[in-house]
């Protein structure tokens, strides 16, 4: 039995990475200790008043977000940040490209941004002669490879010790070894000279903060704190529902967002970064750009799947999805994976390529449970895919049957005779049909006269 | 006290037993059981595709069926009762006058270990039983009912039977209803590591409330070689009866 | 809280984020500290501004005005958090923030009236024109990309160690 025809091939993908033993040993690992974490670091914390008083701040932001994008740019630019605002990738892109060619640009460093791998910023500023240098450890490790990101914390969580080194020393040409941390090490070395020489770097931002015109960088590494403070032009590249009404109101994310991701309490560092270098001060940009990504979310926005755009980015609801941890993110075949990807790539990039993605959830639930601003994925999904059907996209064959059950279900008489058919027809039902649904279920019993027969 | 059954189609369908044991535990413990004859299924296949239509069919049957009195509707399935309850008003949230006919439906509804525990108070079940059990514990009887304690209460209370906890116990089986049969590969993998959890009990059965996850797992359990016995809940604890 | 109970909370949590935290009370206890430390480094960057920092008996051959090339920053950060066990490094004053993340260790002096009991109390008082630069660190940097195996030290300082005088 086929999927659609059409969109995102995730059947095959899927059961291509099933078959990957180092996938899904790397899968298990990460998304069992992430899940053991997070719930260590939300243990005697008062969780659900914290999830709540995030999601009512988040959702107020949603519904005021047109103002709150006004009064980030009007501060931003008091700070002494350009602000300019994208509507969709292709005018991030340009734009990000142009800044970086008025400066004569030839290389540029790099921190994680999941909003630049959206609107696709590498390929295009190769093709437009500027070096992107990944330094975010998991990011330089998929650049090397020419991969994307398979999960949105831990971009590398697919490759083994094994495979990044081996992917090290055929493509720096050092010598082999699967130590972690002598892997780390050449990578740092190599990504120090480049920090130390940049004359540009860009970055994403986890937050933006509307009354001071500030963007918010959690990271690990320090890398994303290299990238915005060593080289004199800065680029931000964000999209707009990250939004947050004030700095007093940071505390109350700066609590989820670590935990919810890697367990921390927090990240080892975490900036924010108000507009250019003042009179007086010896850290900041001389020059800083601010790129607002809308790219259909001022429409979602406005929409009944709104609730989506509160997500922060935590990765979260990956861990606890039983597909994404069975299969990993590259199946998925999109910028986002899991449960919010689903929901935000059929968003952003339209059902007829994302609907395929709408079969990759068993609606357990256990993503809802662990988001922290209660996006409400389950109803999401299901909306999705009551609107999947409405646009007929689901294949024939399951509207026919679809359409079918509607008729008998009414009608015990048919029902009944259904079921005493598919008794007697079950040997060849199981020859015919798809063997890898109808081989799984026992024989139907049947009845005829209400006398049961098996 | 009364109550009106409804069997649910897996189990009209697939599992008799497991609706003659309900019916028997029910009466066990002096409850009267009626059996509307026109039931047939709650709707829950074509809801889990986004079929509402269809779903809306299948509510506008089950309510037309079992609305003739204000007895509890118990059911052997956490599933079935999570579509009654949760998602028939949703169904007919443009026509009011069925939204209150569903509303008052879901009000009655059921299943069987929270009827058992939470209505009929039975918290020592007094049954006999044997062997090493272990709970799997479904997504929608768990996350959309909240029913989490009131299965291993009764199992607990199974003299002579040893309960063991199920690691992960609540997570995804991989059975998901058309899942099972849209994304196959990843339903078996995710069977297979359920079957992995159980096998680490040393259980000899496992058990649990939904016959779509008790399934999936069966089918584990074949493709493993396995000898470990699956069993309804109603089952298990209907053999306590003897 | 007291005083005392909020420095008490934020040396607890700093240990918890292998930042070394250590207690002095006078110029005299800060130098025996810091003796150690300034003795087994090959060159060390101070910006010798602040009192503290002033106070610090640096080395002169070690002293280095080149943070980038420095192998310790001995610095006076502005505040720290105790329900975080994080230091606050503030661009205000013409502070290099970037000094204490580009060595590989980092030695901070917080003074123990600068440290607040949770992040609330130290988000408002921020206002709406705060300095470009505030970055809360919170332990030495690190990562767990390769396999969730963590390695200490990255591309941020491998070491922190919190003064709290």
């Amino acid at each position: 039995m086929s999927t659609s025809t059409q969109g995102i091939p995730f059947r095959t993908n899927a059961a291509e990475a099933l078959r990957n033993a180092t996938l899904r040993g790397a899968m298990r690992n990460a998304t069992d200790t992430f899940t053991i974490k997070r719930a260590d670091a939300l243990s005697g914390v008062p969780v659900e008043e914290w999830r709540e008083q995030a999601s009512a701040m988040r959702l107020h932001v949603l519904d005021n977000l047109s103002d709150y994008v006004d009064r980030f740019e009007k501060n931003a630019a008091r700070a002494g940040a350009r602000v300019h605002r994208a509507k969709d990738s292709q005018e991030a892109r340009e734009r990000i490209g142009s800044i970086l060619k008025d400066h004569g640009i030839g290389s540029v460093v790099k921190s994680k941004s999941m909003v630049s791998e959206e609107i696709h910023l590498n390929n295009y500023l190769e093709t437009q002669g500027v070096r992107v240098v990944e330094t975010d450890l998991g990011e330089y490790i998929i650049q090397i490879a020419g991969e994307g990101p398979s999960h949105i914390i831990v971009p590398a969580i697919h490759k083994d010790r094994r495979q990044v080194g081996k992917l090290f020393a055929e493509k720096l040409g050092c010598e082999y070894s699967d130590d972690p941390a002598v892997l780390t090490r050449i990578a740092k070395k190599i990504l120090r000279e480049e920090f130390l020489s940049a004359k540009a770097g860009i970055s994403g931002a986890n937050f933006a903060v509307a009354d001071s015109g500030s963007i918010v960088l959690f990271t690990n590494e320090g890398n994303g704190r290299m990238c915005t403070t060593l080289p004199p032009l800065h680029i931000a590249v964000l999209s707009i529902e990250k939004m947050i009404p004030s700095l007093a109101d940071l505390p109350k994310f700066i609590r989820l967002l670590p935990r919810s991701a890697t367990g921390q309490i927090l990240t080892s560092y975490m900036s924010v970064i108000t507009g250019t270098r003042k009179p007086g001060e010896s850290t900041g940009a001389e020059e800083m750009h601010i790129v607002l990504v809308d790219n259909g979310r001022s429409e979602i926005v406005n929409g009944e799947y709104r609730e989506m755009l509160k997500c922060i980015r935590c990765g979260a609801c990956l861990n606890a999805c039983p597909v994404y941890r069975m299969v990993g993110g590259h199946a998925y075949g999109t910028t986002y994976p899991g449960p919010m990807g689903i929901v935000l790539t059929t968003l952003l990039d339209g059902m007829e390529k994302a609907n395929p993605l709408l079969e990759a959830t068993t609606l357990c639930g256990a993503c809802e449970d662990v988001c922290p601003v209660k996006v409400p994925l389950p109803q999401l999904l299901r909306r999705l895919r009551e609107r999947r059907v409405e646009e007929g996209l689901t294949p024939k064959l399951e509207q026919t049957g679809m359409a079918g059950f509607g008729k008998i279900v009414k009608s015990p008489f048919l029902f009944h005779l259904g079921q005493t058919a598919a008794h007697f027809l079950w040997p060849v039902a199981t020859k015919i049909g798809p063997k890898v649904a109808l081989d799984r279920l026992p024989r139907p019993v049947g009845k005829i006269f209400g006398r049961r027969v098996s | 006290m009364r109550v009106q059954l409804f069997a649910t189609c897996l189990v009209d369908t697939f599992f008799p037993e497991t609706g003659e044991a309900t019916v028997r535990l029910l009466r066990h413990f002096g409850v009267e059981v009626s059996y509307p004859q026109g039931q047939t299924c709650c709707g829950k296949p074509a809801d889990s595709g986004g079929y509402r239509h269809e779903s809306r069919k299948a509510a506008e049957h089950f309510i037309s069926i079992f609305e003739g009195n204000d007895d509890p509707i118990v059911i052997p399935s956490g599933s079935c009762v999570s579509m009654v309850k949760n998602h028939y008003p949703d169904l007919f949230k443009d026509d009011s006058r069925m939204r209150e006919k569903a509303e008052a439906i879901a009000g009655r509804a059921y299943e069987l270990s929270q009827f058992l525990v939470n209505v009929l108070k039975i918290h020592e079940a007094n049954l006999s039983g044997k062997g090493r059990i272990t709970y799997h514990a479904s997504c929608q009887l768990t996350r959309e009912l909240g029913v989490r304690e009131e299965p291993l209460l009764l199992l607990q209370s199974l003299k002579g039977a040893e309960l063991v906890p199920l690691p992960y116990a609540d997570r995804c089986c991989g059975f998901g209803g058309i899942f099972m049969a849209k994304l196959p590969e990843v339903s078996m993998a995710l069977a297979d590591e359920k079957l992995d959890t159980v096998l680490s009990t040393g259980a000899d059965t496992v058990t649990g409330c939904d016959h779509g996850c008790l399934m999936n797992i069966a089918d584990a359990i074949r493709r493993r070689g396995s000898a470990v016995q699956v069993k309804h809940i109603a089952v298990v604890l209907a053999e306590g009866l003897r | 809280m007291t005083r005392d109970e909020i420095i008490d909370l934020f040396i607890g949590n700093a240990v918890k984020v292998a930042a070394e935290p250590l207690r002095v009370n006078n110029n005299e206890e800060l130098n025996r500290v810091l003796g150690p430390i300034l003795a087994e480094s090959e060159s060390i960057f101070c910006p010798s501004v602040t009192d503290k920092e002033k106070a610090v008996q640096l080395p002169p051959e070690k002293h280095t005005q080149d943070y980038a090339s420095a192998s310790v920053c001995v610095e006076e950060v502005s505040a720290a958090i105790a329900e975080t066990g994080s230091l606050v490094c503030s661009s205000q004053g013409g502070k290099p923030v970037q000094a204490g993340l580009l060595p590989a260790h980092h030695v901070a002096i917080v003074s123990s009236e600068n440290i607040y009991e949770n992040l609330d109390d130290f988000f408002s008082t921020l206002g709406n024109s705060p300095p470009t630069n505030i970055t809360l660190e919170t332990g030495p940097s690190r990562t767990a990309d390769i396999e969730l195996t963590l390695t200490i030290g990255v591309h941020g300082p491998g070491r922190l160690t919190v003064i709290v005088y």
